[in-house]
């Protein structure tokens, strides 16, 4: 009964991967928000009837994909699947049950065949404005804005106008986040359409089949991978900037035949600041920086995490409990790939990459349009340089772990009163090696506007560098400036008309010792100027020297 | 040059390894076909030589010509990284943005992947202190002084070319142009582009790129132009050349050189142009174009006769044929999704032990493991020949010969043994992925245009096209295909069948509230004025130039626009309403619902076209011989239980009315037409093959 030919399951896997992609596109052609434009940070599965997830988007955030069949796990919690009517949504951003923070906004709807429950399509979209007034200096979620429970946005097709005008009354920019959730409910529909066709053209009553085989399979598919890892237990420790004090992750990975436990016991308590991050978010973040370095070409679901346990405290940073203020929990989320690439530099150094100039810098604008004096919370991302690789260097400006896309600078002067001055790669900021990491870049922005606007950043890595591995550099460190002036990397700022905020990610790091490094590289690095031949002459003085009397 | 009367037009069009030459007699509709290996160090000798030698052949008058050429020259130079020694002047503060790109991982798990290395290396990429703000006014006055020493460092470095993008140039080329000015005179004889005119649209990379690409081909474009445009005066061929642009337009070269960048897709957008004309002698408005050929398929929409269209384009991607993976362009192009599947591509077991097919390709060396030149893994050639269908003996016309034994061994060892299946399921299963790739990425494209799948007409073409069509249709409920004669030669007849057209875009981003229309006419008139220009360098004549005008709009706050066509009516009513209506339309039309929110202008755009250059092509009657009664049987697969004896005909052999129901195999030089089972072959009075499915539960 299990039994499906492969060659058929190979066909239906395959066209249920288009099917999702194609729901996406049509979700990212009429969304309304640059995030979700742009930056692309949303994410579209297919789960079954019990919240597994069997199907995702290609173009997505690693954190959601990891994140939804939780945050459906807990919907079914509440309302069980036989609750559920054709043309529900139900919807949430609770920061414990969806992706760690209340921007993140969760949305599901069932899909019936023949009035038989089959599945759910679920997608989350991130949200510039989610009301209140989240700042770094938060000390609980209740200030971090609107916390929408689990509940029916529509009902059997109606959009039900009380969670509408909750949304309307407590958002910023209510016209942005609502098109956004709308533009959502389309999508869903052609996800019901399509499956319902492919059903049909298949032959298939249900998926329950096709979804057993497709978890076996993705599991089966991990198992051998862990499989060619020595058992053994790896450790690695670091630590993060954190808010006034350093914070310490710790990470043991325990790898035994064909399971894998990450354990990050020994992490530091959380703190009454806006850095923690929830376990689900921890969770998505340890199960994706796995499969990049050990199964990258098989398909990422459910059954992709089975062999895997992670064990996380609760009460520490990267599993805290409530009500801790949770907004930038990337702040910790993202070291957790690094953390697991130290520990398995020990045993697997080709399969990994040294440390990236993450967790992502962003920076908020809140403000009033100059022409309308409309209120205005524009967001700019920038990605540091690109942790250097086992075969080559890491690129300038790559979003890891996140997968966050940058925005044309064109349409962010048309979008904000600010002018931008630079935007550039800075010399001398690569981790050296025998692979370099990727260069940092320096943004700079000067308000032209007349009203003062207020400028938010939760920034890391301006004390802990990136980190190189196994004989390879650091990278730089990140520097936040206003008018030439540090300003703290996690903090609220006002500026005024003229004022020049400046701010520099931090450069990757490098991988394995620059004694190694090709000569002909390093004279490309210094005739590009980003590699300083002062720098050049210590760092690799071997191959300079060489070079001079050649 | 005045231009003499037309009678014969030309097509041309340059593959790797033909060289197609199609004549057709404006007059009588008589069409010849010349093929010529391509000469890969000077592509212009074999166009020569092929065109006087057709031209001597069939005693044509060589003063009553015109060629229209396609090449590939612009994306094998992109692709090959073939261009001259490129340099990059942008606003102070921007030079890393042509290397800095999106930022954005194309592939999520492969902690390797490579991102496209920038045409212009950092070294030679230069700035000045100028500035315009988001509305295109001066905000900082271009310096000259520190413009001049730049032109000085150009000048010392061995640089050919120079792209210049500054930020907001779309919107005012003043300090663009004045740059160009400064450093022509310092660097006399530097080729100089501004991305103004190359590309005048917000979005800084993409302008900066597209402007770079057209930089880096321009110099090479521009003389292998010249030498062919002397070369067919040389033969006695006075009318001036023309060029097919990617969006299926035709320019005169004068045109065509500034605009190199716009002849990327040139060779494809053939093709579509060819089935877009057999789609209109059958009366069929609605056909998707199949072409397939060694490493990758490319499928293309045509609609109400037209192929659809798209203004961003990315050549030359470096991982997998992923997107996101190479050098975006902002042209105008045919809009043709391109995936890694063809006659190459080599089929393996993956982890979760399925069948994969591509998109890694063995390429035209080692090829496929039959071809006997190295190749040890299987690939979709070697599944056909195994299900029977290309001849082993007969591939390219007995040209080549094909090692069954090789094929077998390849599939048995990589798929068929570890999988545990039969040789011949392991081939079908081959089969099966492939043109379920193909299929699923034809729909996918159909439905981001909101269109479906199953309305369309298929038109196959290239070399692995026609083998794989009919089980294309099945997959994606397409009721109809057309195999045209002369499909081997489908580009050279496109570039015959298009239409001399340009088009304009303009940046010129508005509230729609805010519109003022005098402005918007007056806007919308000088577009016109330059699409008029262009056509009249063609020698149409002013009263033949047809103008079709659009605004691209969204709702504010969007980051994707949609096309509006505006008619002279809805342009005269000075009113809003009228362009909102219209709007909405489009909008419900690919999205399904409507918002109550208001709307922005962000673009114009214009296409002149000339009614009066679209040809005459009756497609020629083929010559009839005489019947082979008793035709050749070969044994191929198609599914279900075992081999079917299949009747082989040879296309040009087919006598007139032929109708058969399949399984059948039509062969030709270049291609092969399966039709299984349940699917019906009929001819019609052209030459051409029309193709039904019987009914959907066939399988």
């Amino acid at each position: 009964m299990n039994k499906i030919d492969p060659i058929k399951l190979g066909i239906i896997w395959k066209r249920l991967n288009g099917m999702i992609d194609e729901v996406a596109e049509s979700f990212i052609r009429s969304s309304f928000s640059a995030v979700v434009r742009e930056n692309y940070d949303m994410a579209f599965s297919l789960l079954d009837v019990h919240g597994r997830q069997f199907i995702q988007t290609k173009k997505s955030i690693p954190s959601f994909i990891g994140t939804l069949p939780h945050t459906l796990q807990e919907i079914l919690k509440k309302i069980p699947a036989n609750q559920f009517s054709e043309g529900d949504v139900v919807i949430s951003n609770d920061s414990w049950l969806g992706t760690g923070h209340l921007n993140d906004i969760t949305m599901v709807s069932p899909i019936f065949k023949n009035k038989k429950l089959i599945a759910f399509a679920g997608s989350t979209a991130h949200t510039v404005d989610i009301g209140g007034a989240p700042s770094p200096n938060a000390q609980d979620s209740y200030e971090e804005g609107l916390c929408i429970p689990i509940c029916k946005i529509v009902e059997k097709g109606i959009e039900n106008q009380v969670v509408i005008d909750f949304l309307q009354q407590n958002l910023r920019e209510p016209e942005e986040t609502l098109g956004d959730i709308r533009a959502q409910f389309s999508a869903y529909d052609v996800a019901t359409k399509k499956l319902l066709t492919l059903l049909n053209e298949e032959k298939l009553n249900d998926l329950d089949q096709i979804i057993l085989n497709i978890l076996k399979k993705s599991e089966q598919s991990m198992r051998k991978k862990i499989k060619d890892i020595p058992d053994g237990k790896y450790v690695d420790e670091m630590f993060i900037d954190g808010f006034d004090k350093p914070l310490k992750i710790k990470c043991l990975i325990e790898v035994k035949k064909d399971n894998i436990i990450i354990d990050f016991r020994g992490t530091s308590k959380q703190i009454n600041r806006p850095i923690n991050s929830v376990f689900n978010y921890t969770y998505a973040y340890a199960c994706y920086a796995l499969k990049c370095a050990i199964d990258p070409n098989a398909p990422n679901n459910d059954g992709s995490f089975r062999p895997v346990k992670i064990i996380a405290p609760m009460g520490t940073i990267v599993n805290p409990t409530r009500p801790a203020p949770v907004w930038g929990r990337h702040l910790t989320g993202h070291y957790i790939p690094p953390a697991i690439y130290g520990a398995l530099s020990k045993v697997i150094p080709k399969n990994i990459i040294a440390e990236s100039g993450s967790p992502l810098w962003n920076i908020y604008f809140k403000g009033r349009q100059e022409n309308n004096d409309k209120p205005f919370v524009k967001m700019f991302f920038m990605n540091g340089g690109h942790g250097a690789r086992s075969g080559s260097d890491g690129p300038g400006c790559l979003s890891f772990p996140s997968n966050v896309s940058n925005q044309s600078i064109e349409q962010f002067e048309n979008q904000a009163p600010l002018l931008v001055h630079e935007k550039s790669f800075v010399k001398d900021t690569q981790g050296v090696g025998q692979y370099v990491g990727g260069p940092a870049q320096k943004i700079s922005f000067e308000s032209k506007s007349s009203k003062t606007m207020m400028m938010t950043i939760r920034h890391e890595r301006v004390i802990h560098p990136p980190r190189g591995i196994l004989g390879g550099g650091d990278g730089s460190k990140g520097i936040d400036l206003v008018n030439n002036k540090k300003i703290p990397a996690k903090t609220s700022y006002p500026l005024k008309f003229g004022d020049i905020a400046t701010f520099q990610t931090p450069g990757g790091g490098g991988m394995y010792t620059p004694k190694k490094r090709d000569r002909k590289k390093i004279i490309n690095d210094i005739e590009s100027g980003l590699l300083s031949s002062k720098k050049a002459k210590l760092i690799y003085k071997k191959q300079v020297e060489r070079n001079k009397d050649a | 040059m005045p231009n003499q009367p037309i009678q014969f037009l030309i097509g041309v069009d340059i593959g790797g390894t033909f060289t197609d030459i199609v004549v057709v007699d404006q007059i009588s509709g008589k069409q010849f076909n010349g093929k010529i290996l391509t000469t890969p160090i000077n592509p212009s000798e074999a166009v020569l030589s092929g065109v006087k030698e057709i031209l001597a052949r069939h005693k044509i008058d060589p003063k009553k010509c015109r060629i229209i050429h396609g090449t590939t020259l612009v994306a094998n130079a992109l692709i090959e990284r073939k261009g001259v020694k490129t340099a990059l002047l942008t606003t102070k503060g921007f030079k890393d943005v042509l290397e800095i790109g999106r930022e954005w991982r194309y592939d999520l798990f492969a902690l390797d992947l490579e991102m496209p290395s920038p045409i212009v290396q950092r070294n030679l990429r230069f700035e000045v202190s100028e500035r315009l703000n988001f509305q295109g006014k001066i905000i900082k006055k271009l310096d000259e002084k520190e413009l001049i020493k730049v032109a000085k460092e150009i000048k010392k470095s061995d640089v050919e070319t120079l792209a210049i993008v500054f930020l907001h140039s779309f919107k005012n080329a003043t300090h663009e142009k004045l740059a160009k000015k400064i450093i022509q005179k310092h660097v006399p004889g530097l080729n100089i582009c501004l991305s103004s005119t190359v590309s005048p649209e917000i979005g800084e990379y993409e302008r900066t790129s597209t402007c770079v690409a057209n930089a880096y081909v321009q110099p090479i474009f521009k003389k292998y132009v010249n030498l062919l445009a002397k070369g067919i005066k040389k033969i006695g061929i006075e009318n001036d050349l023309f060029l097919m642009l990617s969006d299926g337009g035709i320019v005169h070269e004068k045109i065509a050189v500034e605009y190199p960048i716009r002849l990327v897709q040139s060779g494809p957008a053939g093709g579509a142009q060819a089935a877009t004309l057999f789609g209109k002698i059958q009366k069929i408005s609605d056909v998707l174009c199949f072409d397939m050929g060694g490493t990758t398929a490319k499928a293309c929409l045509i609609e109400n006769g037209k192929p659809n269209r798209t203004t961003i384009f990315e050549v030359a991607r470096v991982f997998r044929f992923s997107k996101g993976s190479g050098l975006p362009l902002q042209v105008p192009v045919v809009d043709m999704i391109e995936i890694g599947a063809g006659g190459g591509s080599i089929a393996r077991i993956d982890e979760m032990g399925l069948i994969q097919v591509g998109p890694e390709s063995s390429s035209s060396y080692p090829g496929p493991a039959c071809y006997d030149l190295g190749g040890k893994l299987p690939t979709v050639t070697d599944s056909d020949l195994i299900l029977g269908y290309i001849d082993p003996d007969n591939f390219l016309g007995g040209d080549m010969k094909l090692m069954k034994e090789n094929a077998e061994k390849a599939i048995k060892d990589y798929i068929a043994k570890p999988m545990g299946i039969s040789v011949l399921d392991a081939a079908w299963a081959i089969h099966e992925v492939v043109t379920e790739n193909m299929s699923q990425a034809a729909t996918i494209h159909a439905l981001e245009k909101g269109r479906k799948i199953e309305k369309f007409c298929m038109i196959p073409i290239g070399g692995a096209g026609p083998v794989h069509a009919c089980s294309m249709m099945a997959k994606m409920n397409i009721n109809k295909m057309i195999s045209p004669s002369n499909a081997g030669v489908a580009s050279a007849i496109g570039m015959i069948a298009s239409p001399n057209a340009f088009e304009l875009v303009q940046a010129d981003m508005q509230n729609l509230e805010d519109l003022n229309f005098i402005k918007l006419k007056r806007k919308f008139n000088l577009l016109k004025k330059e699409g008029e220009k262009s056509l009249l360098k063609t020698g149409t004549k002013l009263n033949k130039i047809n103008i079709s005008n659009s605004l691209l709009m969204r709702y504010i706050g969007q980051g994707y626009e949609v096309e509006v066509p505006i008619n002279n009516k809805c342009l005269n009513s000075n009113n809003i309403k009228n362009i909102s209506i219209e709007f909405e339309r489009v909008y419900k039309d690919l999205f399904g619902r409507i918002e109550k929110m208001p709307l922005e202008i962000i673009s114009l755009r214009t296409i002149a076209t000339s009614i009066s250059s679209q040809p005459v092509i009756k497609q020629e009657k083929i010559n009839l011989s005489i019947i082979h009664k008793n035709s050749k049987k070969r044994k191929a697969y198609f599914g279900g239980k075992t081999f079917l004896d299949t009747p082989v005909f040879q296309r040009n052999n087919l006598p007139k009315n032929f109708k058969k129901n399949g399984p059948l195999i039509i062969e030709e030089r270049e291609s092969t037409l399966i039709i299984p089972p349940y699917f019906n072959l009929k001819m019609d009075s052209t030459g051409n093959l029309l193709i039904t499915k019987e009914s959907r539960n066939e399988k």
